[in-house]
């Protein structure tokens, strides 16, 4: 499966020790109970991860009948916090896994879950303090901006004008904008404007509207997102000006990336940030409590740029996303 | 007709005017800033672009209008317009390999977005009125669901059109007659309607009178449930017209379809000088309102003249500044 | 005899241009129960929001221990000692016994509340009264007297020398009325000058040592009780010439167009039964509360009720004030203010709303809707300045031409008319009273409720007497007397009433 040789390309480790398991070390007696508390699906992104993450319990249940997860998807931070004080309190969990809503608010609580003994494994946003969790696995948002940012520098030349569709403002999307910038520095592109289409299709297709009556020469646009990159490509679709500019989204849609395997010349490329990295995390967080492997640590799944010509590699039909 | 009544008209037409022109004064000023701050504001494409993408909380704030007259308030429609495209995607997707690409699929899409709007508005109707809970309550309560639902379809990602289907159906946003867009189209026939609607007939006299007094009205013979039931049909019928005209934009629907569509347009409604306790209800209003907040949106891109972290900003105090206009207006105009 | 503690002498009182009170001389005694009793509209509670304080008067003296005072609002009455108990109780429905006794005087041990003393004080102030309720209970928790109690209790608490009771005993039955009297009983033997105002004249007989009857503003009658009956009272009350206001009455009438049986509703209305004819105008008389008002919307289906209504002979559909309109029988209500018109709304879209079909095809026809506003304004003699202005801004009389115009505008064939009158001038009554007649007399046939006597009297053909939920009689030619009629209201057995 397409599937499997993916996971393979960014958690070796994972696998290689599941194998170990498998075969190596003796099943327990014991059984343990995980908790996953992740964002609800309220975008594209999130969708996939949360495909990822019930795709990944169901399957680790099958194979280690020892293993039990509690799920729980929050809308914002609050109930993120009163799910996990819920998972403590009442379901006696041994590991947690967390993708925390927002930083600063769940430093705490995450830190009163570590204090009271159980496995913490912190999954793309790391919380405001350092050395809580004991496994970090996360994209790298830098690196997701700093991906693409090179590419704009190599292909686009001096005096070339770009647009950019931010996301919703957090320190999220703080860190890849300015990783973006760090990379076109000196090469002469010019940033017309950034405003916020909010990882959001309908909000990028009125802010792409609005630029492309604003400036009648753009050559590139990076959409940061490839929900938004399908709003603002449908802008530049009304407007009959497809032939000027290209657009980079981000985070590999499988949409978009079926559209760059039939080599759409409008997606010349594009930059992961794997909602699978759930997946790693919650694999590694129950080798970590049912074999003796050293799982602790910090986990960097790097971006990487899809081409047309490696396109295949990142498309999976069964997700969401 | 007698004296004294054209008398009495011409004495009262002044306060009629001051208080009517609050929001269309914003408006003005709104034009004018825009036409200062960039000159391709004015432009065809942009005036356009514009009013289209006003069509989907516009026709959806005309209903809120009858709604809200009537004494209600409906906070499920975001998650309703979700829900009904999500539902109109799947069948159309289901019914591709037994009818094929063709116009057939999309006239039941159509119909599938008409009849899910008429359901869920009755549903919110019937619980409002028969069984007797808060509108509040009860639209907060089916708000949750549909967007829960519309998740659940969605697997928690996004819905897609088949690409040859949408191909066929994308004129419907994209293309009009005589360079003027279908939802610009479509819009304007729904105001011009809603307008009719609530001056000129019966229903919108009935929805004002259950506004303003309830029991006045049940004195009165007017059937005050139906009524009440009536708006949020009315209401989601609409809310099924632009999902119909929101479909072919993107062709897709998720989560985040439609999120604070509801908020949007209650506060287009109150711009436009609908009471929101009810009892007096402007569609025109509406649509000015509904612009006014197009408009911001506009500005704000086409400017970046200040951080976009203060859109938001923005926006709030307009909407606020709109409404004040208006109450100093109505003090003045006071007898 | 002792001095009068509280007195008020040739007080004259008008609201705008209307006079409601003629030369008044009224006087309180300590350890006296002094009745005021007449007609609504008599000018009782003018009187007594005088004596209290809450209005003052256009001319004449309030005398406090013989010497003029000149209250500036009840909180100084009340700071003198005098206390007048609302009909409509004034307790927070919310808060319990012990805040309601103290409320606005709560007593405090530094900045707190010292709830244990104000219990004490609270239930030894109950205790006067004779009353066990619990000081800590929550007012919407206790009965109707147990409430009047605690009113009372809370006037005790504030020391009053002077107690204005209005209308005591209308929400209370005749044990918790027997209760009451005991305990005003002991206040006028504590020495309290007590001011008694009901309704009830067999109370009054019981209850008063002096009677002060009042009659369109007037000082008709004072004498020590023991010298009346109520028969005297009565007759006292309601004496007066009464040819003129009224038009002749039609003799000749057709069939029936309106027949209720047992009529029932949960609670106000037992197994009512009436027949109205054809150009027959029949009243409704009873006291506030016998449910005449609930009657008559249950008939025209604005209340779920039980039993059968037909209109010609055809059942009517119940619960649907839709379907009485079709069968051509509308209601006027007593309430105008809050059912009645839309007060934000202009005139034009206030008349056309119950008939608002007659001027509709797909739109409304608003031509036509301003040619039916001009002529109602004719008909019915409407006086707006500014035929666009909203119908809250009408006088009192005029809103009321209105709701008679566009319930007129429906073209019913019964009309239910209550309380036609209520607050309105003299000179409009007998325009509104022609009208009534007029109606009669086209071939319609009309039922009246009212709770002025001469109204129904002058108006009716025959008068339907409710008391307590229930059809207390129905009077027919010369039986039709304001003795009869009280003493059917008050439950009393009628004298020579022919069986309904």
């Amino acid at each position: 499966m397409k599937r499997r040789s993916f996971l393979n390309t960014i958690a070796v480790a994972a696998v290689a020790a599941g194998g170990f398991t498998a075969t190596g070390a003796v099943a327990q007696d014991e059984s343990y109970t995980i908790g996953v508390a992740i964002p609800s699906a309220t975008h594209g992104f999130m969708g996939g991860l949360n495909f990822h993450a019930q795709d990944t319990i169901r399957r680790l249940e099958e194979t280690y009948p020892q293993l039990s997860f509690v799920l729980a998807t929050a809308g914002d931070a609050g109930t993120m916090v009163n799910d996990i004080e819920d998972m403590v309190a009442t379901r006696d969990i041994d590991a947690l896994v967390v993708l925390p809503f927002e930083s600063a608010p769940l430093t705490s609580p995450v830190q009163a879950v570590a204090d009271a003994g159980i496995w913490v494994t912190v999954v793309d946003r790391g919380l405001s303090v350092e050395g809580i969790e004991d496994l970090y696995v996360a994209g790298d948002n830098p690196g997701f901006g700093r991906v693409a940012g090179e590419y704009f520098a190599e292909t686009l030349s001096e005096g070339d004008k770009i647009v950019v569709l931010r996301g919703i403002p957090t320190t999220l999307d703080n860190e890849r904008v300015e990783a973006f910038q760090a990379a076109i520095e000196g090469s002469g592109i010019e940033v017309l404007d950034m405003q916020h289409g909010n990882w959001n299709r309908d909000d990028a297709f009125n802010v792409m509207q609005d630029y492309l009556s604003r400036f009648a020469e753009i050559d590139a646009v990076w959409a940061a997102d490839d929900d938004m990159a399908i709003g603002a490509l449908e802008a530049i679709a009304q407007s009959g000006r497809a032939e000027e500019m290209w657009v980079v989204g981000g985070a590999g849609m499988k949409q978009i990336i079926a559209r760059m395997m039939e080599g759409d010349p409008q997606l010349p490329v594009n930059v992961t940030y794997p909602p699978a990295q759930i997946s790693t995390a919650i694999e590694l967080t129950a080798l970590g409590l049912i074999s003796s492997t050293p799982v602790s640590g910090r986990f960097i799944i790097g971006s990487q740029l899809i081409t047309p010509e490696n396109a295949e590699n990142f498309y999976f039909p069964d997700s969401p996303f | 007709m007698s004296d004294t009544t054209s008398t009495a008209a011409a004495r009262h037409f002044p306060a009629i005017n001051l208080h009517v022109l609050g929001p269309v004064l914003a408006l003005l000023l709104l034009i004018a800033l825009g036409a200062w701050l960039n000159p391709n504001f004015l432009s065809y494409g942009n005036v356009t672009n514009v009013l289209a993408r006003s069509a989907f909380i516009g026709i959806i704030a005309v209903g809120m209008t009858f709604v809200i007259t009537a004494g209600g308030i409906d906070l499920s429609v975001g998650s309703m317009a979700a829900f009904v495209a999500g539902l109109m995607i799947l069948a159309m997707n289901s019914l591709i390999p037994i009818m094929g690409v063709g116009i057939p699929v999309i006239l039941c899409g159509l119909a599938v977005a008409m009849i899910a709007g008429f359901i869920a508005g009755w549903l919110n109707g019937v619980l409002i009125a028969k069984v007797r809970i808060e509108a509040f309550i009860v639209t907060l309560g089916t708000m949750g669901i549909y967007r829960s639902l519309v998740t659940w379809l969605a697997d928690g990602g996004t819905l897609s059109l088949d690409f040859d289907l949408r191909a066929l159906y994308r004129p419907v946003y994209y293309d009009g007659i005589l360079g003027v867009g279908w939802p610009i189209i479509v819009f304007a026939l729904v105001a011009i309607l809603g307008e009719v609607l609530m001056r000129r007939t019966a229903f919108g006299r009935h929805c004002a009178a259950i506004g303003a007094n309830e029991q006045v009205a049940r004195y009165s013979a007017v059937n005050v449930d139906r009524v009440r039931i009536a708006t949020f049909v009315l209401l989601g019928m609409l809310v099924g017209l632009a999902t119909i005209m929101y479909v072919p934009r993107l062709g897709s629907a998720s989560a985040s379809t439609g999120v604070l569509w509801e908020l949007e347009a209650i506060a287009a409604v109150i711009i436009g000088g609908t009471v929101l306790k009810g009892g007096f209800g402007r569609v025109w209003g509406t649509v000015v309102g509904v612009l006014i907040l197009s408009l911001i949106g506009n500005i704000l891109n086409l400017a970046s003249m200040v951080s976009p972290y203060l859109n938001g900003t923005i926006q709030g105090v307009i909407v606020i500044l709109a409404v004040v206009l208006q109450r100093e207006r109505k003090a003045a105009g006071a007898r | 005899m002792t001095a009068p503690v509280l007195a008020i002498s040739g007080v004259s009182h008008s609201f705008g241009a209307v006079q409601v009170l003629f030369d008044i001389d009224f006087d309180l005694r300590p350890g006296e129960v002094h009745a005021l009793i007449g007609e609504n509209g008599a000018g009782k509670s003018t009187t007594m929001k005088i004596l209290a304080g809450y209005l003052r008067p256009t001319s004449g003296q309030i005398l406090l221990n013989g010497a003029p005072v000149s209250f500036t609002g009840s909180q100084q009455a009340e700071a003198a000692g005098i206390v007048m108990i609302h009909q409509e109780f004034n307790l927070a429905q919310q808060l319990t016994v012990e805040e309601n006794i103290f409320l606005g005087r709560e007593i405090k041990r530094g900045p707190f509340l010292d709830h244990r003393r104000m219990q004490a004080e609270s239930r030894a102030l109950l205790q006067r009264l004779n009353s066990n309720v619990d000081p800590r209970a929550r007012v919407s928790d206790i009965s109707v007297p147990n409430r009047q109690m605690v009113e009372i209790a809370k006037a005790l608490g504030r020391e009053a020398r002077v107690l204005i009771m209005d209308e005591p005993t209308a929400v209370l039955t005749a044990r918790e009325t027997e209760i009451l009297l005991e305990q005003i009983d002991r206040l006028r033997a504590a020495g309290t000058a007590i001011l008694y105002t009901s309704h009830k004249l067999d109370e009054v007989a019981r209850i008063a040592d002096r009677v002060t009857v009042l009659r369109d503003g007037r000082h008709v009658l004072e004498a020590p009780a023991r010298e009346l009956n109520t028969d005297r009272m009565a007759e006292a009350m309601v004496g007066r010439e009464l040819s003129g206001l009224f038009p002749e009455k039609p003799e000749v009438f057709g069939d029936p167009v309106l027949q209720v049986e047992g009529l029932s509703v949960p609670g106000l209305i037992q197994d009512a039964g009436f027949t109205l004819r054809r150009g027959e105008v029949l009243g409704f008389a009873g006291l506030v509360g016998a449910g005449r008002t609930e009657l008559m919307e249950a008939v025209v289906g604005l209340r779920p009720a039980s039993g059968r209504i037909t209109i010609e002979g055809k059942p009517l559909k119940p619960g649907s004030v839709m379907a009485a309109r079709s069968a051509g029988l509308v209601y006027l209500t007593e309430d105008r203010k809050e059912k009645g018109l839309l007060l934000g709304k202009n005139l034009r879209q206030n008349l056309t709303l119950l008939a608002l079909d007659r001027f509709t095809r797909i739109l409304i026809d608003r031509k036509a809707e301003a040619a039916a506003l001009d002529r109602a304004v004719a008909e019915f003699d409407i006086r707006a300045g500014d035929l666009n202005m909203n119908a809250g801004n009408l006088s009192g009389g005029n809103q009321q031409k209105l709701l008679l115009a566009k319930t007129m505008l429906a073209e019913p064939r019964i009309v239910i008319i209550d309380e036609p009158t209520r607050g309105i001038d003299i000179g409009t009554k007998q325009q509104i009273y022609t009208f009534i007649a007029g109606l009669a007399a086209a071939g319609k046939s009309v039922i009246v409720v009212s709770s002025e006597l001469p109204e129904v009297i002058g108006l009716s053909n025959r008068v339907v007497v409710m008391a307590a939920g229930r059809i207390a009689g129905i009077l027919e030619g010369d039986d039709i007397n304001e003795q009869t009629i009280v003493r059917l209201a008050m439950g009393m057995p009628g004298e020579e009433v022919k069986a309904s």
